[in-house]
């Protein structure tokens, strides 16, 4: 008895430190940098499963420690089966799971899900992605922009905060169409934003995001749009800066890269 | 007397010691090479000559592959244990008393475990430095070890291939189970010892064949071989295709090799109901095995073909997202044949460390074989990133409820633990921490089976960092738990125990340090299979690669204190840990029939109160 009353007091106390830490971490920002509603949705699950976990993980790390300590050489204690305890692991084990797979796995995924309803989506932000070994090409149609550079003539992405975003995803290489076989499989990840999305050649797939905060490569090194599939050697170097603007600076780059292009 | 108990007797002694051959892996390294030689000339020169080709092509790499295998295998003794007997002729084949019977073709099931332990430590090591080079690279934002980003790329998928097919996929079941399950059934040898003989020399074969695909060019896919950029990068990728089909053919023979085992060599009395927990561990997965196994063997074949001949199967114009389906359809079983054999051992170890009654036993193995069963229903939560958005919340569901019979094999260790007379040794404590570590790589399972938290952590450090759990963390842990829980079995001598603790801490520091950083790392926004990163992620990776050559030194500390202790080691009795399954009963012994006569089990193995009578009672004749 002495036992059970010993490991239960162990047990709260690890069960407390530790959702103290998950809370500091939480308060820190679990993705570290999150730009978009999605990435807060998502530190949220993280959240919420670490939070009802870390009485379990507890759990198992004080029963390991407990027992490796205190059960040694003493006079064993023989028993093969213990009901209560079978059942109430058991039963526990199977609603915790259950738990997850309602919230936040499809509660989660329906909020995903809903982000890409067409009748939700009528105002949105179109930006075609090319993927090519190894660069990203970001077009606006719907401001006749073909190709978004900087100066310097490096893909850049802008964005304006507050505003739905959908990413048209394609991999093909422009520049070399007669090669109808030369595509591989890319994706399309701003770390930043909190999703990442395959880009399969032969396939259009979309991506929506909403931004929700002014932010750009130049003060967080995780705004940026990165390949996260391995795509050949080249790789690592297939990336891109992303701004995310007020709408008015937004308008201005609009103008700025019209022309660009004219010139 | 081994080579009697397989049905491998000579007939006249005399008449076979006057014929001598070269030692059989330099004949067959040799028939190997002609055999690679005749057919690779025979296809690039002869048979398939296309102007401007080099001496080597895909097509003739191939075929003298195929012939080099098989000249390797003959050469080793396949020539004449099979082939010849075959045909009538008797069986010529002397295995010398000492250690030149580890060099080559043995049909004895301890010999044949050894020999997959040393492979599997030889490649564990290779790949193993793979791995430092790797994180010698990450150190630096910039390349500055490798001259290309490609050649990176190909030792990653070096490192991956030969972990996954040649350590992860045999250590516990083509070394340990190979050696002692026979042992643990009762019987004096597994159920086709020539198959098994076999099976072990594909494994080498198959593990050059990947270190040797640089030869043919790079490979920049990593172990998963996506097309279609498997198909735009030079030839390694041939070499890859072909090393995997001789390492899961290896793994394979095993498989079938056990489950035959297992259900016919069982020794009088040994019931499905006192089958011992690595018994039922190890069947589940030869089960998997036989199930999945064929399946990428499949779609390897298919995957070289489209490449060779070649088709455009996965391209643009095929459907790329088939094979990845293909692949996953495997890949994620495979994670649990890596891991099963794991649950099972801390089920075997920890009640014979406790002597105490093993705790909810029909739970521990109702949870082996569910997850066995689940196992090929979870794969594509590989895919969140890349399937059909009414695919997710399925294979999200089953990725989830897995954790509830994997939570079994925790529930039957703890149980048994709690009032337990532990014996806190070394295998105890890589036991325990291996537990530990399956733990973290549980949760974090649990985190990435969230469709919503996967987008963001896929193709992460994250996850790099969460298969490294399942991997390093449980499975490496307790096969070094079964090296120093069998080692006094394996050479009659124990290891020193400080050593066993300090190597046993080491490696677990390390390994948290280095690995619980990754997670961290990736969140962060490290993405996997580069070799230059953002500068920010540099102090990090920094860290990381510090702790990770603790790890890489830490395994070295293990490995030479047991090799040490193997040769070195304190002689200890038949029976150091008290234990009751059968292997603790037979004579220890390579070269000799461990049961003389057979055991006759008459209860179960795990029953520590202290009115029962030891089991087996002494031998009866049959």
């Amino acid at each position: 008895m002495i036992d059970i009353l010993l490991f239960a007091f162990f047990w709260l106390i690890a069960t407390l430190l530790g959702e103290w830490g998950v809370h500091a971490m939480e308060a820190r920002g679990l993705y570290y940098s999150a730009a978009t509603s999605q990435a807060l949705d998502g530190e949220k699950a993280v959240a919420f499963i670490l939070t009802m976990l870390v009485p379990v993980i507890a759990f198992v790390v004080v029963m390991l420690i407990y027992t490796a300590i205190r059960f040694r050489s003493r006079k064993s204690l023989q028993f093969r089966d213990n009901k209560v305890f079978i059942g109430i692991w058991v039963l526990f084990s199977i609603a915790l799971n259950i738990l997850f797979f309602v919230h936040p796995s499809a509660s989660a995924l329906e909020q995903m899900f809903n982000n890409e309803e067409a009748r939700l989506n009528r105002h949105d932000l179109i930006v075609n992605v090319t993927a090519r070994q190894w660069e990203w090409i970001f077009s606006y149609p719907q401001y006749g922009i073909q190709t978004a550079e900087d100066s310097n003539g490096n893909s850049t992405l802008y964005l304006p905060v507050n505003q739905n975003v959908r990413f048209v995803l394609r991999s093909y290489d422009p520049y070399h169409t007669y090669d109808p076989n030369g595509a591989v499989i890319h994706d399309f990840w701003i770390p930043a934003f909190g999703l990442k999305q395959d880009i399969i050649p032969g396939e259009t797939r979309l991506e929506y995001v909403h931004t929700n905060k002014i932010t750009s490569y130049d003060v967080d090194p995780m705004v940026r749009v990165q390949c996260a599939e391995v795509c050949g050697p080249g790789h690592p170097f297939m990336e891109a800066p992303v701004h995310v603007v007020s709408s008015s600076d937004f308008m201005k780059w609009v103008q700025a890269q019209r022309k660009l292009e004219a010139s | 007397m081994s080579a009697n108990a397989a049905g491998l007797s000579g007939v006249d002694t005399a008449n076979r010691q006057r014929r001598r051959i070269a030692p059989p892996v330099i004949r067959g390294l040799l028939w190997a090479a002609i055999g690679f030689l005749v057919f690779n000339t025979l296809v690039s020169q002869v048979i398939d000559r296309q102007p401007y080709d080099p001496f080597v092509t895909r097509v003739s790499a191939t075929v003298g592959w195929a012939a080099a295998v098989i000249g390797w295998l003959l050469g080793v003794g396949a020539w004449e244990v099979i082939v010849r007997p075959f045909f009538g002729h008797p069986v010529e084949w002397d295995i010398p008393n000492d250690w030149r019977r580890y060099f080559m073709f043995s049909t004895d099931h301890k010999v044949v475990g050894l020999q997959y332990i040393f492979t599997t430590t030889g490649s564990f090591l290779l790949a193993g430095l793979a791995a430092m080079m790797m994180r010698m690279e990450l150190m630096n934002a910039k390349l500055w070890v490798f001259t290309n980003p490609g050649a990176y790329l190909t030792t990653v998928g070096i490192h991956g291939t030969v972990m996954m097919f040649s350590v992860g996929t045999v250590a516990l079941v083509g070394g340990f189970a190979n050696y002692f399950i026979p042992l643990m059934m009762g019987s004096n040898s597994s159920a086709y010892p020539r198959m098994s003989g076999l099976s072990h020399w594909l494994l080498p074969a198959g593990i050059a064949t990947v270190f040797l695909s640089p030869l043919l060019g790079q490979w920049t896919t990593g172990w998963r071989a996506y097309a279609p950029l498997s198909g735009q990068d030079p030839s390694g990728i041939v070499f890859y295709y072909l090393g995997v089909f001789a390492m899961t053919t290896s793994s394979l023979l095993v498989a079938i090799n056990l489950t035959a085992t297992i259900i016919f060599n069982r020794a009088p009395g040994l019931t499905w109901n006192r089958l011992p927990m690595f018994g039922w561990g190890i069947l589940a997965v030869s089960l998997l095995t036989i199930i999945w196994v064929p399946e990428i063997q499949m779609t390897f074949i298919i995957s070289l073909l489209n490449l060779i001949v070649p088709f455009s199967l996965f391209e643009q114009t095929g459907s790329p997202l088939t094979y990845m389906e293909s692949f996953w359809l495997f890949g994620h079983p495979e994670v649990y044949i890596i891991v099963v054999p794991a649950f099972a051992l801390w089920q075997e170890i920890i009640p014979v460390m406790g002597q105490k009654t093993l705790f909810a036993r029909q739970w521990g193995v109702l949870g082996l074989v569910f997850v066995m069963l689940f196992s090929g229903l979870v794969w594509a939560h590989h895919m969140f990133t890349n399937m059909r958005n009414s695919e997710m919340l399925p294979f999200s569901f089953f990725t989830e409820m897995i954790s509830i019979p994997t939570g079994f094999s925790y529930l039957v260790v703890l149980g048994t633990l709690w009032g337990a007379r532990l014996k806190f040794s070394t295998p105890t404590l890589f036991v325990l921490m291996s537990m530990f570590n399956f733990l973290i790589g549980g949760i974090t399972g649990v985190l990435l089976a969230d469709p919503v938290i996967n987008l963001q952590t896929h193709d992460t450090f994250f996850v790099l960092s969460h298969f490294h759990y399942t991997v390093i963390g449980s499975m490496v842990f307790t096969w070094l738990a079964a090296a120093y829980y069998w080692l006094p079995k394996l050479s009659g001598r124990m290891y020193n125990e400080t050593l066993g603790k300090l190597g046993a801490i080491w490696v677990f520091i390390a390994f948290n340090s280095a690995f619980g950083q990754m997670f961290f790392v990736g969140l962060r926004g490290m993405n996997r299979w580069v070799a230059v990163y953002p500068q920010y992620l540099q102090n990090m990776n920094f860290s990381i690669s510090m702790f990770a050559f603790l790890l890489g030194l830490g395994f070295l500390f293990n490995f030479v204190h047991i090799t040490w202790m193997w040769n070195k080691g304190k002689p200890v009795g038949q029976n150091p840990w008290n234990g009751k399954t059968l292997e603790w009963f037979g004579t220890p012994k390579p070269g000799i029939a461990t049961f003389s006569p057979l055991p006759h089990v008459e209860t179960g193995f795990y029953d520590y109160s202290e009115n029962t009578p030891p089991t087996p009672s002494p031998p009866k004749r049959m």
